[in-house]
Formats: C-alpha cells, structure tokens, sequence
C-alpha cells in the first residue's frame, strides 16, 4: 500500500540535496575558487564551487570559505547574522557555512553562463517542476574552465539555440532515476537520500548475500505492515501534494515558498521588526463628512480623505448605499450628479439587456448549448443555499432568491469565460441585501468581482498566488511560527482558502462582513491588506496551535471553526498595525514582500534581464519559469527563511 | 496520551456540487439534517467514532468542494483516503453520469487499493428520480464497488453506507495486521516505517533467515 507514499517522501528528501552524514568524503572533480553564492542581497559569501563525486553520484558543491560568524562587529557587508530562522542545523557560535551546498547532478536540467559586470554567473536549472534556479557567481572570472571540466565529467551538450546554454543529458540520468525510484517504492534504505540507495548497492557489492537478506526483510516488513503506518504519513502525504500542486503554476514572483528546494546554508537574516504600534479605529464616515467631500456638482473632490475615513472606520450604515457605488468602481468619484444619472441610466439599460439575453433562451437553445446548460444549474443549485438563514433570504418562494438567481445569471451572460464559480453567490448576498435594487447590486458587484476574479480562476492561479504570498509576508512578520506552519506540512497556508476565496464572507456575520469589506474596498494603506489580515488571525491563534501541536488536519480544523468567533475592530487593528512593522523597516525588506505590499523593489532588473534568463532548447518556455514582470525573484526554500534568489543583475552589495 | 481509538481511518466524500455530500456527512456526524445548507468552499472534515467488533474506530471523514475548479486542490487529499463515497443525486442526470470522471479522478490520484462505495442520494426524492435503482446497481458492478441508496434528509441507509464502509476497509486493514502478526517464525514485532533504523537491525530483526 501506498508505494506512491515512499517513493514521494524519499524524492521530497532528495530536494534538501544535503547529506547529514557530512563525515563521508567524496572525491573532488574539479574546482573553482572565489565563487559567490547569490543569494539574498548582502548575505553572500565567498566560496569554493566544486563538482564532488560521492559513490556513483555526483553533487555540484559549494562551501563557503571558512568565515567564523560570531562576530557581530564585522563588516556589514559581509556579516551572517544567525537569528532564530537561520540556525535549523547549528548553533549559533559555530561556524555557521562548514556545512556545503549540494545539488545532485541528477536532479540538475541545465546550467547557463552569463556576463555580468562583476564576473560570469553560472546559473543551474533543477530538472522537477518547481523551476527553481540557484545562481553562482565567479567573482572577477570567467566560469569557462569550470564549465569544460563539466563537461568532462557529466554527460551534458551546449544548447543548439543559446551558446551560453548547456543540458544535462537526461538519458544518462534515466536509468539512474529509474533504478532509485523503484527501489524507493521498496522503502529498503535506511537513509531516505539517493545516497542512502547507493550505500545499499555498495553493500550489496561487498556482501551480497547479508544485503539481499536485509532488504527481503525489509520487503516483508513493507508490506505487511504499511497498513499499520502512523497517521502522520498520509498527512504529510496530502501536505506535499498540496505543495505540489500549489507549486506547478507560473508565479510570476516566486518559484517556490514551501518546498525545501535547496538547503541553503548560508545563513541570512529576517529583518527585525520593531515592535507592534497600537493603532485604533475611526469613526465611520458620517452623513455630514460625506456631503463636505462633494463639490456643488456632486464630485466627490476630497475621495483621497474620504478613503482614509472609510480605512479607519467604514461608512456609516445609512451611507453604505451610496458610498459602495464609488468603492467598487461603479460611480466615479469625479462624477458629477447628472453625470451619475445617465450613467445610472445606461447602465440599467445594459443590465435588462443581458438579462434578456438568458432569460429569452429557448429550450431547444438550452438543449444544445451544454455550456450554458452547466453553469446554470451550478447557480440554481448554489442560490439555494446562500446564506437561507438570514431573513432577508428566508423561505420557501423569497423574491430575493430569485433576484439573487437573476443577477447571477446575467453576470454569465456579461462574462460567460469566468462562467459561475462557486462562492460568487456568497460575494453577491451582502451586496444585494444592501442595495436591494438589482441593477444597481449586479453593477457593484461586478465591480467587486473586478477586483476578485483571479480567485475563481480555471487553474486557481489567483488563489495559489495569494496563499504563496501569505506565506512569503508571514515569514518576515514571523518567522518563528512560518518554521512552525511548514514543520507541520501547513506552509502551502491551505488553511486559509476559505478566507481568500469568499474574502472572509463564511468567518463573519452579514453585517460584520460589510464593515470589513468596505475597509478593503479602500485600498488602503497597501494592497493585499487582505493577507495582513489573515496574519493578524493567525497571530491570535498561533499560541493555540503551538499550545495543542497542531498538525495538518488541526490546523484545518481550528482555522475553520473560527468562523463567527473573530473580532472585526481588533483584527483590523492589528492587521494595521503589522504594515506599520513592516513599512518601519521597508528598507530591509525583501523585495518579495515589497511587491506585496506595493513597494517598489529595490532590487529591479535593469531592463537586461535576458541575459540571465534560462530558455529551453525547444522554445517551451513553460518548462522554466515565464515571467512576464521586469521583478524577478525566485524564492527558494522556505523552513530557514526563504532565500531570494534575484534573477536581475544585483550586484549592489559588490 | 492513550489512543481512544483502534484505527483511525480516513474517509473522503465526492461527487458533483449539489448532490448532498456535505448534508450525508452532517446526517452522519451529527444525525441531522438542514435545509438550509450551504456550499462547502476548499475542505473540511468531520469525525465519528464508531465501534465494530469491538473495535472503535475513528472516522475522519473529509468533505471537499464538489466544483471541477477546486479539483486541483481537492485531488490532494485523495492519495490519503482509505475510502472514498461516491455520491450521486438520484434526481439528477448528469450527477450519475460523471461518477465515471470521479472514478477516473480516483484511479488518478488515489491510492490502487482504495475501498470504495456508490451512493445515491435524494431517494427520498422518489417523484424526481431520473437515475432507476437499478442503474446505480449496474454501475456500481461495473466497477466492482458496494452501492447503497441513501437519503441524508429522511436518514435512510446513512448510517449502514459508512459502517459498510468501514467494515470492508477494517477487514482489510485487519487480513494484514494478521498476516503480520503471524510472520514464519520469530513473531518479532517489525514495524514497517521507522526510518531510523539501522542496516544492522533488519538483519537482527529479520526472521525469514
């Protein structure tokens, strides 16, 4: 049972690429000195880069010269600050990167050389998915006889397209990969590392018959028992195939967050954050401010100010009806008040348009038109359980049902791509219970849903991107409880699905809902408030987790069964109060979380990015990364703290 | 801490939106029914303990989001399901037609030697039926599956659908605890996943020699 299991847990401890047993000493290939890691900005060091042969494998080995880093008073530039998220494997005094870098040539696709003003980059491609890249930086070199003494060793051919461009030839990883996956299945080696297997065939050279006696033991033992396996297993099992399947997506930003993609030795630090402002809430904005803002027309001049009040405080119930208009976009707020009656108008009379369109289908039309058909019944069957227990949707034949129905059924018409995707019913009940009207409710919300509509894409992409970026602001926010989440085969943020999918419309009462959503419609102070939001959640729940060991399914359930028990006021706060951290050391923010908080990088390609990036030889670039932004970061790595491994030129700290 | 249970095994409830997984599940756990239901977004799950042979056993029970657009999150969680419901609505046509894509989402995603069970549900419903008895019979063979009709709303076959279930997978868990137990000679307990151990000790602790 479960084969699939091993064999998965075995190739997810080959991504760690590092050997524990560090005492083995494997034979050194070829070398090369004054080599940088690139790593995250002033945390790089000098080091020795080195093609090592252990047993039949070969590893790609970078260790670091020998720095001693308990000095605080070095240089800045070179200081390795040994924080709580670094230290996963040493202490503190030690000397923090005599533990070498390693990367099994046979999980590496390619490598390419590229030019830059300090020296070459060699930059290697992994072969699995993730498309994670790690960048070595031959300082004041050229990596050319290291790359000929590559290819000397492994089998690897220059790219047909791309000079600077080589691949590691599959073919003569194929029977290697073959062999351990099937022995991997068996779950014969002690050691989960390909190195492990290799030890095994060592042994098994030496004394073949003690070895093949040992692992029929262990065949047995394998099947009888497996049954029997902890509950963990399977656990951990889902949690990687939720990393998978979070991770097999084009992220623009960030390759990777939560696999361990590379064990990054050196050691780098999160940036200290200051602690916590007290921030309190406004008042909602009154009647009377909200008629000061508009000029004799009915321009809403001061919507900069009118914002900053909303932020704080919301709208007073008795305006939401009207203010909602211009927060989701359906009024401009430099309209005039005629401007807003045609406006009104026109859009009325596109709305009945489209209704029209749905309502004037045939049978026979519908017959033939599965599409249509599909999606229609998917919103029959949702409006029906949306949120019945609130009066205004209770009982048998209640108008606003069917309202609820018509509107979403003539969004499909308005953007029948999209289609209907479940929770966009739970978006659209607050808004109609508010606006009553339905034209003006379908308006506002496909304002809304403007601004959602990556959360119900065909892929998820939205959605994937948003709980990587959770994560990514969680590990600078705090990093002790990220350890604790990806420790617990929770930092894919699964948990938080329901929060991001519906914007937290199943956590909160209708009324509550209204008040914290009007607050996002702010747009302020940043975007993805949302997601500091969550951490602040989060932040009051962790000593909860912490306290029970929550694992996986622990942490699914006590996050879901928060729901209704969260304060608005409180959370709010905090989540303010988390952007205050963050922008109090904006400087030393990575540019992952700057992006997220819509800093501009620090650390922007300048515009020659080309030259770094990895193509394939066959034009598809689907294989490696595509990234449409001039951003690039790949994030690697994720339990010491995620390393960002910028693939623009970056070279400031030289 | 001692275990209250006996096995713990994981459940996984499928099938198209709409067809009542998440109302089976809430008849199970908690023996009632609500009309007025909602949608299950992303995954949740519930647990029920129950006694078979004097055994207790834990069933944790997973409820997912019927949608094909959260299939890409909801097929993580089939590879650690003992036994996977498959739920179709007897008043609904097309819901009984795609247990054949589920089925193929099983064979992908989940483990080969999963238990697995056709539900039909609704039966309540007998004035809205589109899918005969005997169709879901047929079916269910065709795969060489169990199959029940249930109705979480008038609690009908509920109760014995999850206890059939797990009787079939504790049967099987039970023929190779046994077969375990029984090894040539020796009788040592060997346990299967201890990563830990040491070359030496498979050696010492392997009684087929």
């Amino acid at each position: 049972m479960n084969n699939g299991d091993k064999l998965s847990r075995t190739a997810e401890t080959d991504k760690t690429e590092t050997m524990e047993d560090s005492g083995e000493q494997g034979t050194e290939l070829c070398s090369h000195h004054n080599v940088i890691l690139k790593s995250y900005k002033n945390y790089d060091n000098f080091g020795v880069l080195s093609l090592v042969q252990y047993g039949p494998v070969k590893y790609i080995e970078w260790k670091a010269a020998e720095v001693n880093v308990d000095s605080d008073t070095q240089d800045q530039e070179w200081a390795v600050v040994s924080t709580g998220r670094s230290s996963r494997h040493r202490s503190n005094s030690e000397c923090i990167r005599a533990e070498p870098l390693r990367l099994n040539t046979v999980n590496l696709k390619s490598f390419k050389v590229s030019r830059h003003r300090h020296g070459q980059h060699l930059t290697f491609a992994k072969r699995d998915e993730s498309r994670s890249f790690i960048t070595f930086i031959f300082y004041q070199a050229n990596a050319d006889i290291f790359v000929k003494s590559l290819m000397g060793h492994l089998k690897i051919y220059r790219s047909k397209k791309d000079k600077n461009l080589y691949h590691l030839d599959e073919d003569d990883n194929q029977e290697t990969q073959e062999l351990r996956r099937s022995f991997a299945e068996l779950n014969l080696f002690t050691e989960t590392t390909p190195y492990g297997m290799w030890n095994f065939i060592g042994q098994f050279r030496q004394r073949p018959y003690e070895t093949t006696m040992g692992a029929f033991c262990k065949i047995t033992d394998a099947l009888l028992y497996r049954p029997a396996e902890d509950d963990e297993d399977d656990e951990n099992h889902v949690a990687e195939l939720l990393n998978q399947s979070l991770n097999n997506f084009d992220d623009p930003v960030i390759a990777n967050v939560s696999g361990e993609e590379y064990e990054v030795i050196g050691s780098h630090t999160t940036p200290v954050l200051p602690s916590r402002p007290l921030v309190t809430r406004g008042s909602p904005l009154s009647v009377d401010r909200w008629a000061q803002a508009m000029d004799a027309e009915g321009k809403v001049t001061d919507f900069a100010a009118i914002k900053k009040i909303v932020f704080h405080g919301g709208v007073s119930p008795t305006l939401r009806y009207e203010v909602w208009k211009f927060l989701l976009g359906y009024y401009p707020w430099n309209s005039t008040y005629a401007e807003r009656m045609h406006l009104r108008k026109a859009k009325v009379e596109e709305y009945f348009k489209m209704k029209q369109q749905w309502k004037s289908m045939t049978p026979g039309q519908e017959e033939r038109f599965s599409d249509f058909r599909d999606r229609k019944s998917l919103i029959d069957k949702d409006v029906k359980r949306t949120d019945r227990v609130l009066p205004f949707f209770a009982g048998d034949d209640n108008p606003n049902v069917e309202v609820l129905n018509s509107i979403l059924m003539t969004y499909l018409m308005y953007n029948f791509d999209l289609g209907y995707v479940q929770g966009m019913s739970d978006l659209l009940s607050p808004i109609l219970q508010l606006m009553s009207n339905e034209a003006d409710t379908f308006w506002c919300f496909a304002g809304f849903m403007e601004r959602v509509c990556t959360n119900f894409d065909m892929d998820q992409a939205g959605m994937k991107l948003q709980l990587q970026q959770l994560h990514t602001l969680l590990s600078v926010l705090d990093p002790q409880f990220t350890q604790y989440l990806d420790r617990h085969d929770s930092g894919n943020m699964f948990f938080c699905f329901r929060w991001l999918l519906v914007l937290f419309k199943r956590e909160f009462s209708q009324e509550d809902i209204m008040r914290l959503w009007e607050v996002f419609w702010s747009d302020l102070p940043c975007p993805n408030f949302h997601l500091l939001f969550c951490a602040a959640i989060l932040d009051s729940e962790k000593e909860t987790l912490y306290a029970n060991n929550s694992g996986f399914t622990e942490i699914l359930k006590h996050v879901n069964e928060l729901s209704m028990t969260i304060n608005i006021d409180s959370t709010l706060c905090k989540a303010e109060g988390l952007y205050a951290q963050l922008l109090s050391i904006e400087s030393n923010l990575p540019d992952a979380v700057r992006i997220i908080i819509g800093l501009e990088p620090l650390n922007a390609t300048a515009g020659d990015s080309e030259d770094d990036d990895i193509e394939d030889d066959d034009g598809d670039a689907s294989t490696h990364a595509e990234h449409d932004s001039s951003i690039e970061t790949v994030t690697l790595g994720a339990l010491g703290g995620e390393v960002a491994f910028d693939r623009g030129i970056n070279l400031q700290y030289l | 801490m001692a275990k209250t249970y006996d096995y713990l095994f994981k459940l996984l409830l499928i099938g198209d939106s709409g067809v009542g997984k998440t109302c089976v599940l809430f008849r199970f756990s908690e023996d009632a029914f609500n009309t007025s239901f909602i949608s299950t977004i992303g995954i949740d799950f519930k647990i029920r303990t129950i006694e078979l042979d004097g055994k207790k056993i834990k069933l944790q029970i997973w409820d997912t989001a019927g949608q094909e657009r959260f299939r890409t999150i909801t097929t993580a969680y089939y590879r650690g399901a003992m036994g996977i419901m498959l739920v179709y609505d007897i008043t609904n046509e097309k819901s009984f037609e795609n247990i054949k894509n589920w089925i193929r989402n099983i064979e992908e995603n989940a483990s080969a030697d999963v238990e697995k069970m056709l539900l039909g549900n609704k039966c309540e419903l007998s004035e809205k039926r589109q899918v005969s008895r005997e169709r879901g019979e047929a079916l269910a063979i065709e795969y060489g599956i169990k199959f029940m009709e249930t109705s979480a709303k008038a609690s009908i076959n509920v109760e014995e659908a999850f206890y059939t279930l797990a009787r079939d997978i504790k049967a099987k868990t039970e023929k190779k605890l046994k077969e375990a137990s029984n090894p040539p000679k020796g009788g040592h307990q060997l346990k299967p996943a201890e990563p830990q151990r040491k070359p030496t000790n498979w050696l010492s602790r392997c009684s087929l020699l």
